[in-house]
């Protein structure tokens, strides 16, 4: 699934560590390409993406696709944040039920026209970062 | 024959602001505020030095300077023992943990009589630097941690769709601030005592949303020391003990979050870990007559509350919105003021809310007693309840 991308003049203010084997994540993501692991034995997908299965322990995992879309299932807006984020305060962030049965937690990108609201359907999207790139979601019809 | 853990003595300081900062002329010194407690916890409980063979810390702080707290600690008080000393952590369920960790030493005949105890300071550190620390103890930190997401956050979010799914209002939220301010009211132990309003409560400026100033914990500074031992010890003292009756731990295998969507606010680790507690206890939520629970923030005490089987799904807020959860209610909580008003110093909350169930199962508790309470039940907790350990207490007299 390739994500639309937003791009940011700024660095990330708590920028992800990334290891040899998350490294595919985070530099797919700023292709705008969104994939996780998928358990060959199992063949359940998992999010973030991890080396081993955590529902069956195999660690033949290999990277699938996952879909942009979802639901919003809760949120909060942010007004008390921690020292590198206290200049986006206040900022949304949530939880998105993927229409793949995957939940995830991120940012939210809000829109005018658009409220938060649960329920709401969203899709995921990359905020690109002059340092590299988040995942997050915004409402969408 | 099978040994019963009893509280049998309890003392802490007031929760509240105590921790200096680096650059003032006179210092705070962690040891200094523990000793004394031990001496009075000890005290109160009347039994001497030698009785003790073991303690269980809670993890100091990272601002405390005092490294190895807990051996330091020996060495103030010249406390040679044969059982157990050591520190614990496990995020909120620290203190819980060392409850837990103290009973098991005398379960398993190290001790006869045991301490849990532990200072926590962190209020001269800033909370937007301090939570440069916690931002990362929940969740993942680079998956989660990266977009901002804070600790509460997550309450925030449970509280959100709390409201979605069972049409709760803020001032049902609220309602748990005011009462659990009322209850602190009547604490000598409590931070903030001043009664307030529900239109104050709903007023209060966003800290996470829906989430206001009232309905999320204050920082502050506490310690607190309690003495375990067996029930025969407890009984040979011939004076009112607390008995543990009943002991329930889960951890539902998420961290924060699951990714396979489940029920984020049904609590599930505190529904199972509560059965456990009662059966184990041959008791059921019906029979509880207070509950001193761990949380943070006000969703949290109504999703716990129903989490535990006191109220059923989605009427708990509703519950405490009518007073059923205020002092003189049917089943009163947080009857020390809660971790919203009597306060929240984290690596140390549980134990408060021991010496608050030993306190009113001894009769003890003045303007705040529930009247003839038998039964209590405390919860200890960490990540968004996605462990819970959870004890039934019983006074006896």
């Amino acid at each position: 699934m390739t994500l639309e991308i937003l791009r940011l003049d700024a660095d990330r203010a708590y920028p992800p560590r990334e290891s040899e084997f998350t490294k595919t994540f985070w530099s797919d993501l700023g292709q705008g390409r969104w994939r996780t692991t998928r358990c060959r034995a199992c063949e359940r997908q998992t999010f973030p993406p991890k080396p081993v299965c955590p529902h069956c322990w195999s660690a033949e995992v290999e990277w699938s696709d996952l879909g942009a879309r979802g639901t919003l299932y809760s949120f909060t807006r942010i007004h008390a944040a921690p020292a590198v984020f206290a200049p986006e305060a206040p900022y949304a962030c949530g939880i998105v039920d993927l229409d793949d049965g995957i939940r995830l937690a991120c940012r939210l990108v809000e829109r005018e026209d658009m409220p938060l609201a649960v329920g709401q359907a969203v899709e995921v999207m990359v905020l690109q970062y002059r340092d590299g790139p988040l995942f997050a979601a915004r409402p969408c019809a | 024959m099978t040994r019963n853990v009893a509280i049998i003595g309890t003392s802490a300081i007031p929760v509240g602001r105590h921790q200096t900062a680096d650059d003032a002329q006179l210092q705070v010194l962690e040891h200094e505020i523990m000793t004394r407690l031990v001496i009075e916890a000890v005290h109160d409980a009347g039994v001497e030095k030698k009785d003790i063979q073991s303690l269980v810390f809670t993890l100091p702080r990272p601002y405390t300077r005092q490294k190895y707290f807990h051996t330091f600690l020996m060495g103030q008080l010249r406390l040679a023992c044969r059982g157990n000393v050591m520190e614990v952590m496990g995020n909120g369920m620290t203190a819980a943990l060392a409850f837990d960790q103290a009973c098991n030493d005398i379960l398993l005949g190290r001790a006869n009589v045991a301490l849990a105890l532990g200072i926590n300071m962190e209020s001269a550190v800033p909370a937007a630097e301090h939570m440069m620390s916690s931002m990362r103890t929940t969740g993942d930190v680079d998956f989660h941690t990266s977009a901002g997401f804070t600790p509460i956050a997550w309450y925030a979010m449970d509280a959100m769709r709390y409201m979605h799914e069972h049409g709760a209002t803020r001032e049902h939220l609220g309602s748990v601030a005011v009462k659990n301010r009322f209850h602190a009211s009547l604490n000598p132990l409590a931070q903030y005592r001043k009664p307030v309003t529900l239109d104050e409560v709903v007023r209060q400026r966003p800290i996470v949303e829906p989430l206001g100033l009232y309905d999320v914990p204050p920082r502050g500074d506490g310690a607190a020391c309690l003495v375990l031992a067996s029930e025969d010890v407890a009984r040979s003292l011939g004076r009112p003990y607390v008995l543990v009756r009943g002991r329930g731990f889960c951890h539902d295998g998420t961290h924060q979050i699951s990714d396979v969507p489940n029920d984020m606010i049904a609590f599930e680790s505190a529904r199972q870990a509560a059965a456990t507690a009662y059966e184990q206890a041959g008791v059921t939520a019906k029979d509880i007559d207070l509950a001193e629970l761990y949380a943070p923030c006000t969703i949290v005490e109504v999703l716990v509350s129903e989490a535990v089987g006191l109220f059923e799904r989605g009427h708990g807020a509703a519950a405490a919105f009518d007073g059923e959860t205020r002092l003189g209610g049917r089943i009163p909580i947080s009857t020390s003021g809660g971790l919203t008003s009597r306060g929240h110093p984290a690596y140390v909350t549980s134990l408060y809310n021991y010496v608050e169930l030993a306190e009113q199962l001894r009769g003890r508790a003045g303007d705040r007693q529930v009247a003839n309470a038998r039964l209590g039940l405390a919860t200890g907790e960490l990540g968004n309840y996605n462990a819970a350990l959870i004890h039934v207490l019983e006074a006896k007299r």
